[in-house]
């Protein structure tokens, strides 16, 4: 039986996402996507039934990429929101072996995961993405929420995946935009990294307050109008790069999160941090470490 | 292979062979019988506590929602008609989840914080000290996700909470971590305040520094100028780790606040 929302054409993306991530289909990921949709819900006032709604939808369709998108391999999971006055789009993507079917959807529970999306969603399309792989829109319709204006502008923007930027072996890439809309949503990304990299409750808290200040006090040195940070959690260690920033800005992006009396809290928060320069670009790479 | 075919060839069921849900579903609706209905009940309760586990992850107590998936599980059953040839299941999930958003929206849980998820934070809470009182060190989420058998991710999300919930950190007895028992937070943190007043404050930094309360202004010190870990400032001002980061991370908020006065870029 044909299902009426498949969609065998590739729709183009009209807007920049609010919220990007990039990820691999490893299971411990879904989290971090869940907490990237609580901190995004936080800005923009969803209630807590709406948010609920989304973010068990939105776990089904990753957790489909995580089971079934690479054949036991890994690969990417690509996750975009989009916060449209009234509505809530999310794209759940993969770029595994073409297209799957519903019957493919399934999961472990007689596959529950698509009837899941179809019922808690306004509406759900599955497509093929051009290349190979798998792309699932969900529509959520959201009542008094304070709608962010749309992250402006096809400024330069360039996939994280390619950007030359990119940190190789990043665990987590995170766009956001406007960055205002990062204040809620990079720290719980950041926290649940922590968690993650065997940090204890102390150093979780030093993340917090490191993303509160980066979300702070980069606003004016950002490349473009979106907060982009690739994250790389190993053991005991995170290393966090925050960029594009404009042309000699990182260095005030460190002097505008010093507070008189307390130095520089950037400085004081992470174990190190190194400046450099890409072409017209800079990122500033800070390291937090585990202590003792 | 679900054919109608099936359905009324016979009744009887072939031991060890997991029956057709649409022929019990015709014993039980058109034939009255009521070991069909329990049969379906048990075939489908999976499906309500997965749903259960999926849906509201993390706020309300695992049992009350399995109670609610469970309701739902019921009601699809009655209203389900066999004779239009969709699947049970297919039926049966929004049914479920249906149950669930309006059990989530009575109980005006779109406004209050959820239960489960504060019982869980004073939990986190009070483990965090306890474990860091006998080891010496904070421990990591994994360490209270084990000790309090909660998941990483309910920990991580208690880690947020605690930050948002005023009453619970100030207000809340402390554990038995210390000797004057029933000591609030709120009474151990003053008094103790000028001892720590290391740093002379100079003008300019008066000028911004002044208006956070003195208690912040010293944890602020602690941490920044004098570069003590979240736990070490604990232990010396004598309120848990988790406090000292919701000081750390209010007060800092207020200093922003105060440098970027309004017209300033922000």
């Amino acid at each position: 039986m044909r299902r009426r929302e498949i969609r065998l054409l590739t729709l183009p993306v009209a807007e920049i996402p609010n919220v990007r991530l990039n990820l691999s289909n490893r299971a411990e990921n879904v989290l971090l996507v869940r907490q990237a949709l609580s901190g995004l819900s936080e800005a923009i006032k969803l209630d807590a039934v709406e948010l609920n709604d989304v973010s068990t939808a939105v776990s089904e369709a990753c957790n489909n990429v995580v089971m079934h998108a690479y054949n036991g391999e890994e690969g990417p999971l690509e996750v975009e929101v989009y916060a449209l006055g009234n509505e809530l789009e999310v794209i759940v993507r993969d770029r595994g072996r073409g297209m799957r079917t519903p019957a493919q959807h399934g999961d472990d529970v007689g596959g529950i995961g698509l009837p899941v999306i179809r019922a808690l969603s306004r509406s759900m399309e599955i497509s093929e993405v051009t290349g190979g792989g798998t792309e699932v829109r969900m529509r959520f319709a959201i009542t008094k929420t304070t709608a962010p204006e749309p992250a402006a502008g096809s400024d330069g923007h360039r996939a994280a995946s390619s950007y030359p930027l990119a940190m190789p072996d990043a665990t987590a890439s995170l766009i956001v935009g406007p960055p205002r809309l990062a204040r809620a949503v990079l720290p719980r990304v950041l926290t649940a990294l922590a968690a993650r990299a065997y940090f204890s409750t102390d150093r979780i808290s030093d993340t917090q307050l490191l993303a509160d200040a980066l979300v702070a006090h980069s606003e004016n040195s950002l490349d473009g109008d979106r907060l982009s940070v690739q994250v790389t959690a190993t053991p005991r260690d995170l290393h966090l790069r925050l960029g594009p920033l404009q042309q000699g800005r990182a260095a005030a992006v460190l002097e505008d999160a010093a507070q008189d009396g307390l130095g520089t809290l950037l400085e004081r928060l992470s174990n190190r941090h190194e400046i450099s320069a890409h072409g017209s670009a800079e990122v500033l790479d800070l390291h937090l470490a585990e202590r003792g | 292979m679900q054919g109608a075919a099936t359905a009324t060839r016979t009744s009887r069921t072939i031991p060890g062979v997991a029956e057709d849900p649409r022929r019990l579903f015709v014993r039980w609706q058109q034939q009255g019988d009521e070991s069909a209905r329990e049969e379906l009940v048990n075939r489908f309760m999976p499906l309500a506590r997965s749903l259960a586990r999926r849906y509201g992850r993390s706020s309300e107590p695992f049992e009350d929602l399995l109670q609610v998936a469970s309701l739902g599980l019921l009601k699809a059953m009655d209203r389900y008609d066999v004779e239009r040839g969709h699947p049970f299941q297919s039926f049966a999930v929004p049914t479920i989840l249906g149950e669930m958003r309006r059990y989530f929206r009575d109980s005006g849980w779109a406004v209050h914080v959820p239960r489960g998820a504060q019982e869980r934070a004073l939990k986190v809470r009070d483990a965090q000290e306890r474990i860091a009182n006998e080891r010496g060190h904070a421990p990591t989420a994994n360490q209270l996700a084990e000790y309090l058998e909660f998941d990483t991710e309910e920990v991580i999300d208690a880690l947020q909470a605690i930050q948002a919930y005023e009453t619970v950190s100030l207000d809340a007895p402390r554990p038995g971590a210390d000797d004057d028992a029933g000591a609030s937070y709120g009474d151990s943190i003053g008094g103790e305040d000028e001892r720590y007043e290391l740093v002379e404050l100079d003008a300019t930094v008066a000028a911004v520094l002044g208006h956070i309360p003195p208690r912040e202004r010293t944890i602020l010190k602690m941490r920044f100028v004098e570069d003590l870990t979240q736990t070490e400032i604990a232990e010396r001002v004598g309120i848990s780790q988790m406090q000292v980061s919701r000081l750390l991370r209010r007060s800092l908020e207020q200093l922003r606040a105060l440098t970027h006065a309004p017209g300033e870029a922000r």
